[in-house]
C-alpha cells in the first residue's frame, strides 16, 4: 500500500461496487417506500405541535390551571349521567402547561364520549378534536383499521432505518462532502446535495425517530411473538410486566367511585407532582379502580409515577419513575422521543424542522432517481407527474381539512374530516393523468398556500382568540401559506423537455 | 426557561462547531487541524454540558436535536448559487458527469427479486425477531429491560437486513445467514427459556 493510499479516510477505501450495490438497494427501499415515508413524516412533523392543535381546535374553551377535586368528581358524575351509565372507562385530562384544559371521556360499549369542564365542573364543551385526531391517526395508523395500519407504519420506521443504514454506506464522502450544497445547477445535483447534507446533519434525529417509530408501530407484533416464544402465547404475561394489574373484577352495581379522597394521598406520596391523568375502570362498579399519572418535577425523561387505587381509595399499586428499571425508563421515553415532548417549544420547533428535513429527504429521493432517468435520455415523464401529484397532494389535502375544522368547527366530526382528505388527494392524484408535473407542483403549491393562509384568517376573525398559544398556531399557518406563495414567485411554466430540462 | 435558555447556547454551539469544521474542510489540509479540533470540542461539549444542566438524558437529546439544527443552517448559509446548466452534459454525450456514484445495473430474475424482497421483508423480519427474543431470553438483568431491549434489536436488526440484502448481489448467502440466524436465534431461545 503507497503512502497516499494510508492517507486517504477509511470511508474513501470502500470499494466502488460495494458503494453502488449498496446504492441500488437504497434506491430500491427508497422508491418503494417513499410515498408511505413521505406521508407519515410530513404528519409526524405537524404532529409535535398537536396539543396546540387542540387548543385551537377548542378556542373558547376555558384556559384552567388546575382543578379542585370537587369539581373533578362533579365532571365525572355528570359525564357518566350523560351517557346513561353504564360505563367502561373514563379518562380524565387535567390541565397541564402545554394543554391548559380539563378534559373528560367515557367509554360506553367501546365508544368515547368526551367534554371539556370548566372549573366548576360543568362540561361547558365537547372535548373532541377531531383535526388532531385525523392527523395523529393518520401518521400513527393511516386510518387502517386494526393492527395492520399500525403494522404498516412500524414497517415504514424500519424501511427508514434501513435507508438511513444504506445511506450511510453509499456515501463514501460523507465527511468531504459535509459542507457542499450547490443549488441552481443541474437539478440532480442539487437535489443530491439536499438530500446527502440533510441526511448526514440530522442523522442522530433520524436514527430516533425512525427506532422509535418501527418499536411503537410493531409493538403488537414483537409482543406477540415475545408472547409466543416465551409466555405459551400468553401476550397478557408480557403487558402485565409494565401495566399495573386491575383489581379482581366485580361487576356489581356501585356509586360512582369517589376520586376526591385519593389527592391527598397522590399528594403524600408524590409531593409536587403534577397529576395529568386519570385512568377509570369501571367506575360504577364495585371492581371499580382508578389510576392517576402524576408528572415529576425533575430531569429524568422518563417521570411518571403511577399509582393505582381501588374504589375504597385504597392505593394498591404504586410505580416510581425514580425507582424505575432501565426498561421501564425507555418505555417511558418512547412516545416522548418520538415526537419531541421533552423540552418544551424549542424542541418542539426543532423537532417540526428536522422532521419537514425528512420529509424532503424522501421526496428528493425519489426526485433524485427521476432526474437521474431524465439525464439518462430515459425520462419517465408518467412517473414525475405522479410523483408531483403524490408530494403535493398531502399539503392541499391537510390544508383542506384545517380549512374545514376552522370553518365548521365544533360541527364535523373525525370521519368527514378522513372523507375530505381522501377525496382530495384522490383528485389530485387523478390530475396527473393530463397536468403536466411542473404545472401541478405549482398549483398545488399556491392552492395549498392560499388555503392555509384562508384557514388561518378565518379561524382567527371568527375566534379572536385571546390564548397567545392559539394566536401562534393562526400566525404559523398564515407563514406556511406565505412561505408556499413565495416558493412559486417566479415560476414559468415550461412544458418539460423530452430529456432535460 | 432554563430549558428555552439552554437551547439557545446549544444552538450557539452546535453552529460555532459547525463553522468552525467547514473552515476545516475548506483549507488545506496543513492549516485546518486547528479548526477542526475547535470544531470537534465544540460539538462535543455541546452534547456534554446539557447534561449537567437538563438530565443525564434529556439534556443531550435535547443538545443532538439543536445541534442537527444549528450544522444544518450553517450548512445553507455556505451554499453555492450556480447558473442553471442542466442538459449540457447531455448534449455533449456525457450522460452522468456528477461525481455521485451510479447505482449497481445488476441482472435479476423475477425469482431472485421475489426472493430479494422476501429476505428485506418476512424472513427479516423472523431472523431479527429471533435475535431479539434470543437476547431477552439469554441475557441477564430485570425482565422489563431484556424484553424492551429485545424488541429495540428487532428494528434495528431488521433494517440491518433489509439494507444488507437489497444490496448482497449473492442472495444464496443472504438466504443462508437470515434463515441460519432465524432457526438458531429461536432455538436458543426456547432451549432456555424465559425467567
Amino acid at each position: 500500500m503507497t503512502a497516499t493510499a494510508r492517507r486517504k479516510p477509511l470511508l474513501s477505501r470502500v470499494p466502488a461496487d460495494f458503494v453502488r450495490a449498496v446504492l441500488k438497494g437504497h434506491s430500491s427501499l427508497g422508491l418503494a417506500f417513499a410515498a408511505i415515508i413521505y406521508l407519515v413524516c410530513l404528519t409526524g412533523s405537524i404532529a409535535v405541535f398537536v396539543h396546540e392543535f387542540q387548543r385551537w381546535e377548542s378556542a373558547g374553551a376555558p384556559r384552567l390551571t388546575t382543578v379542585s377535586p370537587e369539581a373533578l368528581q362533579r365532571a365525572l358524575e355528570a359525564a357518566i349521567a350523560r351517557v346513561g351509565g353504564g360505563v367502561e372507562h373514563a379518562y380524565i385530562n387535567l390541565p397541564t402547561p402545554d394543554l391548559p384544559q380539563a378534559r373528560i371521556s367515557v367509554e360506553k360499549d367501546h365508544v368515547q364520549h368526551g367534554w371539556i369542564f370548566d372549573a366548576a365542573g360543568n362540561l361547558v364543551a365537547p372535548g373532541d378534536a377531531p383535526f388532531s385526531e385525523f392527523l395523529t391517526r393518520l401518521h400513527i395508523n393511516l386510518h387502517i383499521p386494526g393492527s395492520w395500519g399500525t403494522f404498516i407504519v412500524g414497517l415504514t420506521g424500519v424501511a427508514l432505518l434501513s435507508s438511513l443504514i444504506s445511506g450511510l454506506l453509499a456515501h463514501p464522502r460523507i465527511f468531504r462532502d459535509a459542507f457542499h450544497l450547490r443549488l441552481g445547477g443541474s437539478r440532480r445535483l442539487q437535489e443530491a446535495d439536499l438530500h446527502n447534507r440533510i441526511g448526514i446533519w440530522a442523522l442522530p434525529f433520524h436514527v430516533i425517530v425512525s427506532l422509535t417509530g418501527a418499536l411503537l408501530g410493531l409493538t403488537t407484533i414483537i409482543v406477540g411473538v415475545l408472547g409466543m416464544a416465551l409466555f405459551q402465547g400468553d401476550t397478557a404475561k408480557v403487558y402485565a410486566l409494565f401495566i399495573p394489574q386491575a383489581p379482581k373484577e366485580d361487576p356489581r352495581p356501585a356509586p360512582i367511585i369517589d376520586l376526591r379522597p385519593m389527592f391527598p394521598v397522590v399528594d403524600r406520596v408524590a409531593p409536587g407532582g403534577l397529576t395529568d391523568l386519570i385512568l377509570l375502570e369501571h367506575p360504577a362498579e364495585m371492581g371499580g379502580a382508578a389510576m392517576f399519572n402524576v408528572q415529576r418535577e425533575d430531569t429524568h425523561l422518563s417521570n411518571y409515577d403511577a399509582y393505582a387505587f381501588d374504589r375504597t381509595g385504597k392505593l394498591y399499586h404504586r410505580a416510581r419513575s425514580s425507582e424505575n428499571n432501565l426498561g421501564e425508563r425507555i418505555l417511558g421515553s418512547i412516545g416522548k422521543l418520538h415526537f419531541g415532548w421533552f423540552g418544551g417549544g424549542a424542541v418542539k420547533i426543532a423537532y417540526a424542522l428536522l422532521g419537514l428535513g425528512l420529509t424532503y429527504l424522501a421526496a428528493g429521493g425519489v426526485t433524485i432517481w427521476l432526474a437521474r432517468r431524465r439525464d439518462k435520455r430515459n425520462p419517465a415523464p408518467g412517473l414525475e407527474r405522479l410523483w408531483a401529484a403524490t408530494v403535493w397532494s398531502q399539503p392541499v389535502a391537510l390544508a383542506t381539512t384545517t380549512l374545514t375544522t376552522a370553518v365548521a368547527l365544533g360541527g364535523i366530526s373525525k370521519q368527514a374530516l378522513i372523507m375530505i382528505w381522501a377525496v382530495v388527494t384522490l383528485i389530485v392524484l387523478f390530475s396527473a393523468l393530463r397536468v403536466e408535473a411542473t404545472a401541478l407542483s405549482l398549483w398545488l403549491k399556491r392552492a395549498a398556500g392560499v388555503v392555509l393562509i384562508a384557514t388561518a384568517l378565518i379561524h382567527m376573525l371568527r375566534f379572536a382568540p385571546a390564548d397567545p398559544v392559539i394566536w401562534s398556531v393562526d400566525i404559523s399557518l398564515f407563514a406556511c401559506g406565505g412561505v408556499l406563495l413565495w416558493l412559486t414567485r417566479r415560476a414559468v411554466l415550461r412544458p418539460m423537455p423530452a430529456v432535460s430540462q | 426557561m432554563i430549558t428555552l435558555a439552554a437551547s439557545f447556547l446549544m444552538l450557539a454551539g452546535g453552529a460555532l462547531g459547525a463553522w468552525a469544521l467547514r473552515r476545516a474542510w475548506r483549507s488545506p489540509p496543513e492549516n485546518g487541524a486547528g479548526y477542526r479540533a475547535l470544531g470537534w470540542a465544540a460539538i462535543i461539549a455541546t452534547l456534554v454540558w446539557p447534561a449537567f444542566l437538563l438530565g443525564d438524558t434529556r439534556g443531550p437529546l435535547i443538545a443532538l436535536a439543536m445541534v442537527s439544527v444549528a450544522a444544518l443552517v450553517v450548512v445553507a448559509t455556505g451554499a453555492t448559487v450556480r447558473a442553471a446548466r442542466a442538459g449540457k452534459s447531455v448534449r455533449a454525450g456525457r450522460v452522468s458527469d456528477s461525481l455521485a456514484p451510479e447505482p449497481l445495473d445488476r441482472p435479476t430474475t423475477r425469482w431472485r427479486s421475489i426472493l430479494r424482497w422476501l429476505l428485506a421483508g418476512p424472513i427479516g423480519m423472523i431472523a431479527a425477531m429471533a435475535v431479539g427474543v434470543c437476547y431477552a431470553v439469554w441475557v441477564p438483568g430485570e425482565p422489563q429491560t431484556r424484553l424492551l431491549i429485545g424488541g429495540l434489536i428487532v428494528p434495528v436488526v431488521w433494517g440491518g437486513a433489509m439494507a444488507w440484502t437489497l444490496a448482497d448481489n449473492r442472495i444464496i448467502r443472504a438466504t443462508a445467514v437470515l434463515v441460519g440466524t432465524a432457526l438458531s436465534g429461536f432455538g436458543l431461545a426456547i432451549l432456555k427459556g424465559f425467567a
